[in-house]
């Protein structure tokens, strides 16, 4: 069960659609692990439809109806059936990978750190996943901006606390962190970020010119 | 001092009363309609279903000036499509009929913006729908008592929180949208709405 979750300022302009596509499907990949924020996700619904329902009606014309009843009989369109059989990976996940994570394409940033940027059409994001090798650490860095991370497998540790499967987590620009990956297995995350990130010390600093964001 | 952008005129002097009163009657009518309309095909039922959620739809679809009178018709008609394709996994156990058309409308208007920005993304905004099966009936009638709750509190919502939330879930705006719009500090909106989903009393069944 998650121990970390999104504030309900997210979750709400989830509910409500106005999240840029690639952090709602990271909040959309957490509520699949998390029953709490479901729950919460299905009464800020609840708000939108009691909100519908006070709307000041506008007038529709009969003609909009006799289309709609014409066209009732028209195949529905294909839709995606959601998630496929018992997987550990969320099924939004699934569907943007099309393969499990071993046959990405993950390009090395540095010894312990992999990336694989996935596709979402968000130009304002990147959408990635990272792979942090066991017990290895991702160098001090910042971000110029937003941070949201799904743990998906392993977990990792940023000296506050440590973080599970479905943990996620929000940082912002002024946050400063070096996770390391627990032990025992490698740590797979989603990231979703909005402005590159930046090494921060010395040693590293010299990628910071590499790390341009992958939005798309 | 604040405009209300929603575009039509009979909008003015709605701010606090941006909605109408309440009928008092549960929509659990509507829940009705909806499984009718599910299980059977019913065409009498999703007639009446359409005469009363198409013109609330449409005035969702025309909230914040967002979209124009055609191609709110077009919204009304897909979501209306939506409705009579989808209504047999319609579960009036689970959620009010308008909670759920409101996703399906919330939905199809993201989808219409993207096209309309010819913004091209191999996720449609239904795809984000997590649909769980097999709730436990308990988390269910959590769930439920949770909606009977905030539709009974939402009418007691001071005007300036309901604004917020009206720019949020009927415009579709962020709270920095929100805050440049209504030209309010990012802090007040995000206060407001923190003191409406107390008032809403959206955590009760969180801790």
């Amino acid at each position: 069960m998650a121990k970390h979750h999104p504030s309900n300022d997210l979750l709400m302009e989830y509910a409500a659609g106005s999240l840029p596509i690639a952090q709602a499907a990271c909040i959309s990949a957490h509520l699949s692990y998390c029953d709490r924020c479901r729950r919460t996700y299905d009464q800020l619904q609840t708000v939108g439809g009691t909100m519908l329902e006070r709307l000041e009606p506008v007038p529709v014309s009969e003609a909009l109806l006799d289309t709609v009843l014409a066209r009732l009989e028209d195949p529905a369109p294909l839709a995606y059936s959601g998630q496929t059989e018992a997987s550990e990976i969320p099924g939004l996940l699934e569907r943007l990978i099309n393969k499990d994570f071993g046959q990405l394409v993950w390009k090395r940033v540095t010894r312990a750190l992999s990336v694989s940027y996935l596709s979402t059409g968000d130009m304002q994001h990147e959408f990635a996943l990272l792979r942090i090798a066991a017990g290895g650490r991702i160098p001090e860095h910042t971000h110029g901006g937003n941070e949201m991370t799904l743990v998906l497998e392993g977990g990792f540790s940023d000296g506050r606390d440590s973080y599970h499967p479905g943990d996620f987590i929000f940082r912002s620009s002024d946050d400063t962190h070096a996770p390391v990956a627990l032990d025992g297995e490698d740590c797979i995350c989603l990231t979703v970020l909005d402005a590159p990130l930046r090494f921060t010390s010395w040693q590293h600093r010299w990628l910071n010119p590499f790390l341009k964001l992958r939005a798309g | 001092m604040v405009e209300n952008k929603s575009g039509d005129e009979s909008d003015s002097g709605r701010n606090s009363g941006k909605w109408a009163v309440p009928t008092g009657r549960r929509t659990d009518e509507w829940s009705e309609c909806l499984v009718l309309i599910g299980n059977s095909n019913d065409r009498a039922s999703f007639t009446r279903f359409f005469r009363h959620f198409a013109p609330l739809i449409k005035a969702f679809a025309l909230a914040g000036s967002s979209l124009s009178a055609a191609h709110a018709d077009e919204l009304v008609q897909e979501v209306m499509l939506k409705v009579w394709q989808k209504a047999s996994g319609f579960n009036p156990e689970k959620a009010a009929a308008s909670t759920w058309i409101y996703t399906i409308a919330r939905n199809c208007r993201t989808d219409m913006f993207r096209r309309l920005q010819k913004f091209d993304t191999p996720l449609a905004a239904d795809d984000l729908n997590i649909e769980l099966e097999g709730e436990e009936p308990f988390t269910v009638l959590h769930t439920r008592r949770g909606s009977d709750r905030i539709k009974d509190l939402m009418g007691q919502l001071p005007p300036d929180q309901a604004q917020i939330l009206a720019k949020v879930y009927m415009e579709g705006k962020s709270h920095s949208e929100a805050a440049a719009e209504l030209d309010l500090p990012l802090g007040t909106v995000k206060s407001r709405v923190r003191l409406a989903i107390q008032k809403l009393q959206v955590q009760m069944d969180r801790q």
